[in-house]
Order: structure tokens, then sequence, then C-alpha cells
């Protein structure tokens, strides 16, 4: 028996991918990352551009510059086929840690992903690193492709980091969904539950914003509604295993 | 008639007969949805899958569809009577919702499920929403796992015209299926501690993710096709022999296949009686397959799709349905990957006022209802999404009665039912 087992193991190959450590992600060809917005983007083609984005107000105007909250974007790429100065890139590394770093302003210069600003994070969970998830009225979505990360392919353990159980034994709580009116509780006493200090990481525009259902009466529009202000936001709908890894690494380091 | 909608406007729908007692149910004839209108009458909406027509009725909200939609209150004594209460938070990375075991000794009596915890209002907004872009955006994401299939379903009950083909179309809600079930097999592989298929399986769902995403830009299908055709042909057929490798490691495994079979028995009768859809009613013996039973226009399956093996409606059952089931989504997506890509096809629907539209698509749990209701000047007013969980929620609690808790997981897992489905 045990000898079919091991002829499986040898048949099916050792798969755990080589990212992050020797290679970058292999994202697929239509990949959807961080937006760029042309300089000069008028009230009227911005406006055009919001008649086929799903969500509302992930597309604005601040002080005469177009404005794309990626803290509101489904990364769908409507508005880049009627605008031709709104592009995707396939920049994947979409993390930030404050809220306002999620607003790509048209004419933005070169990114560099921003380092935690929190320098305390490293000694304490640099080495091992244990997360709560709780799915605050999620689609599933989200949940699924955090899940993903504890498969072989990706294997979330060889950076020291664990999904567990009891929130008594994490470190910080991983929310999706955009925390419906019937789980606000239970997250609420799922942080409490956790011992300081804690960290709460927003994944997925709804988590962030509220997402497609922000202003819906039976949401609280995200995390920030019942738990203090996130301590990194991985947007996304949902965010790429790649995008979730490379943060919560970022995030530790 | 006047039926009342979620903005307060009311609308004539005369051609609608009042019943006084839910017609016939069954595998011949099922009920595809049924929700509240006003004044305590229900509209509840049958498809017959022998003359491929829908009907639909309105009724008192009746016995039956009460019992079917309550919570059965359970209350044992004795000294070996005790209850289990789980979450709305669970142990792993899943969503939200709150069973209670009713427990004699060992014994599960009953299972008390609990939802609404993912409750965000997903149909009203559908109705409030300021561009098609948005309702298919919302409709993809009731259940995140059927994309795909919510996509279709809208664009069919909501006349949106898709830019793609029906044949990237059905590929991708086969690409969607077979995803499911691995990543299902490995999890039930998993639950019993059979660990090399649940290792194998997690990482080959994610290959299937992955060639959906090589059509559509994203794992999960999430706004649609971005290209006609991908080269994922050689790429398919490589993770097709390594899946199969898998699963047959895991049916071949004495170990595994005892602890699968006779746990979790949902018996035909039961099955048919409840109304289980899909592969849960399927692997209970009924012969429901909305892909053959209400085909849309333009579909073109010819592959016997239900499974001809004798199934009991155990986990074991369950398991090997799935399995089947990949057999021929396999050899569906192979055929569908040799044929040029057709022209896309306008919808034929024209849309009246007053009017109500029905779209049904098999998705891999089992039937997708979308419905959607237009007023007197051809207005939205009210959108209902029926997930096939909601008709098998009960399938789950039936199964674990008599069983032990711990035979919970793996009778949870042979459904893996939407909880944010039945949310909306």
């Amino acid at each position: 028996m045990i000898f079919k087992s091991l002829l499986a193991r040898l048949t099916q190959g050792y798969r755990t991918g080589t990212f992050p450590t020797l290679t970058g992600p292999k994202l697929p060809e239509d990949f959807i990352g961080r937006p760029q917005l042309e300089e000069g983007i008028t009230e009227e083609e911005l406006n055009q551009a919001k008649g086929v984005c799903p969500s509302v107000d992930a597309l604005f105007m601040d002080e005469g510059k177009a404005c794309l909250d990626m803290g509101k974007c489904i990364f769908c790429g409507k508005c880049a086929k009627v605008s031709p100065k709104i592009k995707f890139t396939k920049e994947y590394r979409l993390a930030v840690f404050k809220r306002e770093d999620l607003v790509v302003k048209a004419g933005e210069g070169e990114y560099t992903p921003p380092k935690n600003p929190n320098t305390k994070v490293k000694p304490l969970v640099g080495k091992s690193f244990q997360l709560r998830e709780v799915s605050a009225g999620g689609c599933a979505a989200c949940e699924l492709d955090f899940n993903v990360l504890g498969t072989l392919a990706w294997d979330l353990s060889r950076f020291g980091m664990k999904v567990v159980a009891s929130p008594r034994h994490a470190d910080a709580v991983y929310v999706t969904g955009p925390v419906s009116k019937n789980m606000a509780l239970a997250l609420k006493k799922t942080y409490e539950a956790m011992s300081e200090p804690r960290y709460v990481i927003a994944a997925g525009a709804c988590a962030i914003s509220g997402g497609l259902y922000a202003g819906s009466h039976e949401t609280l529009s995200g995390t920030g509604s019942t738990l203090p202000t996130p301590d990194m936001y991985i947007p996304g709908c949902p965010p790429h295993p790649a995008t979730a890894l490379e943060a919560l690494i970022r995030f530790k380091e | 008639m006047n039926i009342e909608f979620l903005n307060g406007e009311s609308v004539k729908l005369s051609d609608i007969p009042t019943v006084l007692e839910a017609p016939r149910k069954g595998e011949v004839t099922r009920t595809l949805a049924s929700f509240k209108l006003f004044d305590g009458r229900f509209l509840t909406i049958l498809g017959n899958a022998e003359t491929h027509k829908l009907e639909a009725y309105a009724m008192t909200y009746g016995d039956e569809e009460a019992e079917r939609y309550s919570t059965p209150a359970s209350f044992l004594k004795g000294e070996a009577a005790h209850e289990v209460a789980v979450g709305p938070v669970h142990a792993g990375v899943i969503e939200p919702g709150h069973f209670r075991f009713q427990c004699m000794g060992e014994d599960v009596h009953s299972l008390a499920i609990t939802l609404g915890y993912q409750t965000r209002g997903a149909e009203e907004l559908i109705v409030k929403a300021h561009n098609d872009e948005r309702r298919l955006a919302i409709a993809e994401t009731v259940a995140g796992d059927t994309s795909i299939a919510a996509r279709l379903a809208a664009s069919k009950a909501l006349n949106i015209p898709l830019s793609h083909s029906n044949s990237t179309l059905q590929l991708l809600l086969e690409l969607e299926r077979i995803a499911n079930h691995v990543g299902d097999l490995g999890a039930l592989s998993g639950d019993v501690a059979y660990l090399p298929t649940a290792a194998f399986c997690g990482r080959i769902r994610g290959e299937y993710l992955n060639m959906t995403a090589a059509y559509c830009g994203n794992r999960f299908g999430r706004g649609g096709a971005k290209r006609e055709s991908a080269d994922i042909k050689e790429w398919f057929l490589r993770t097709k022999k390594e899946l199969f490798h898998a699963l047959d490691l895991l049916f071949s495994e004495e170990g595994a296949i005892d602890r699968f079979e006779h746990t979790g028995t949902v018996p035909k009768d039961v099955a048919s009686k409840i109304g289980l859809v899909g592969v849960a009613g399927r692997a209970s013996g009924l012969t429901t397959d909305s892909r053959i039973d209400f085909p849309m226009e333009g579909e073109t399956i010819t592959e016997t799709l239900v499974s001809e093996k004798k199934m009991t409606g155990d986990v074991l059952s369950r398991a090997r349905q799935r399995y089947e089931e990949l057999k021929i989504s396999h050899a569906l997506v192979e055929r569908l990957l040799e044929t040029e890509s057709t022209a896309v096809q306008p919808s034929t629907l024209s849309l009246q006022p007053s009017s109500i539209t029905v779209a049904v698509v098999e998705a891999w749990r089992g039937e997708l209802v979308h419905i959607a209701i237009r007023g007197e000047n051809g207005e939205l007013v009210q959108y209902k999404i029926v997930d096939p969980s909601v008709h098998n929620w009960l399938g789950l609690a039936q199964a674990l009665r008599g069983e032990q808790i711990s035979n919970f997981p793996i009778c949870n897992k042979s459904f893996n039912l939407s909880y944010c489905g039945v949310d909306k």
C-alpha cells in the first residue's frame, strides 16, 4: 500500500511553484493588475468609463485629476476598453498599508510596493505568523483563493505562515467579505478573542470598502466599520494567490 | 392579480393560475424556484423535464413549502441527550453558517442548519444597479465558485448579450465544474486522512482555475472571457492524466472507500421528496440534469450526461457521481477544444413588459435559476436567484440523521453546498 503511494508521489512529481523564491508568478496573459491612468483624462472621458464600471465611485475626479480607487475596483478591465487612457498593467504586487495608497492618480510615476511602516511587526511575527480567517459575508472566492495558499502548489508554511483554527492562536485576522450585518458581531468577537498585538488584514474589494455591496442595507461596507483600521489592504476581486502571498510576506518583512 | 415588488410598484400578471396546493413535485416535474410576492402568496416556478417547459403557479404559503424552509426544533430528553453547536465562524477557511447537532449519545438525531450570515442584499442591488455590467458582476459574486454559471444565467434572464460564442461559454462552464469537483474530491480524501489524493487534487484544481484564467484573466472567470480561444489543449490533456491518476488512487484505496460507503445516505425516495438537484440528486438515483431537461438555445450537448451507474445516495455515490461527471466534462471540453468557435448568437428573447423571464443553467452543484420580473414599462422590478444549494441543504441535514458527528466533515464535503448562494 505504501509503495503505491510512494510510486504515485514519484509520478506526480514535486509541484511546489518557484514563486516567490526563484521566479515571479505565472500570471495569465490577460491578467489585470495595477491600473495606470494617463495624464489629461477629462471629466467627460472619465464619465464614459464610469458608465461601464460595475463599482460605484471607483473612478472619480480629484483636483482635476482622474483617480481610480483600487479598494473599490473589481479589476474587470471594462473601463480600459472604453477609455484608451486607462490601462491595466500586469503588476500583481497590489497590497498597501494605508487606505489612501489604494487610490491611483493620473500621471503617477513608477510604482514600487510600499514597505510595512510598522517596524514592530517584523521582530514579532517575522518568523512565525499565524492567521485567522473570517469570512464576513464574502462570496467564497476570496476564501477559496486564500485557501489555495495552503496547497502544495503555494505551500504557505514555507514562509512560517499558517492559518489557525482559533483566534487565541492568531497574530492577525484576515477578513474577507463586505461585513454583512449578520456577521458583524461574530467578526468583532473573533477580533476581541485575539491577544495583543493583533493585526487586521482586509483582503478583497468587499473587505476594504464593501466592494460591489457597498451601500447595501444588509452590509456595513467593509472591515473598518467593525474593526480598527486595517494594517494592510489587499485589493482584488478576488486577490490572485500570488498577490495575497506577496502581500503577506511583505507584511512581516 | 396584483403583485408588489421591491420598489413598491404593482404589476398585473393575470396569466398565472392561482392554485390551492403545490403541484406534484418529483423527478419529472420539479420546483425550480419559489419566492414571496406579497400577502403571504408565493409564486412557484415549476419545470417539467418531460416537456422541457416551465410553468408558474401562485399559491398561498402552503404546508409543503413551510415545512421545507422551516428549521425543525427537536427536543430530546434523557441522560444521553445533548446538543453540539458549531459556527458561524468555522475552524477552516470557509463561509459562515451555524450548525446544531441534536445528539442522543453518539448518534446525531437531527441537524439544524442556520444560514443567513452572508446576506448582502444581492437581488435588490441587481434591481437598483446603474448598468448591466454591475448586474452581471453582482450575479457573479452571489456564489463565488459558480461565477461562470451565474454570469450565463443572469445574461439570459436579463437579456444582456455576452460577447463570446456558445462554445466558449460552455467550455468555461465545464472548466468551472471540473475545478470544483476536483477540489471536493481532494477535500473528501483529506477528510478521511488519505493525503496523497488530497495533496495532488489541491494542486490540480489550481491548474483548471488557471485554464479558466487563460480565457478570462481571472481564475473564477469573473468578467467573462477576454478571448475566444486559448492554447490550453496540451495543458488540459496533461492535467487530465494527472487528475485521473490521483483519483484512481483514491478509489482503489479500501480504507477510504470503507469510510465513504453507507455513510450519509439519502435514499432515492427521500431525495425525490425533498427535491434534491444536481450532483447530490443524481447520486441518489434521480436523473435530473438541466443541461438535458431545459436546454438553452444554441446548446449542443450530445453526450449522455446522467450516469448509468447505480447510485445509492451515500458519500461514496456522491464521490463516484463526481468522478463520472468529471469524465463526461473532460470529454465535452476535449470536443469543444476541437470545434471552431461558433459565431456569437444574438438572443432571440424579446422581453415583454409585465413578464417573467426564467433562466436555468446547470451549474456544477445543480440547477441555478435566475428570474427577472419586469414591470409595465419593461423595467426590471424584481430579481430572484435560486442557487442549487437552496434545494440541497435539507439533503445534508437528512444525510446526517443517525450518523456520528465525526462523519459530518465527509458528508458536508460530499455535498459542498454554498452558504452565500442561499443567503445572497
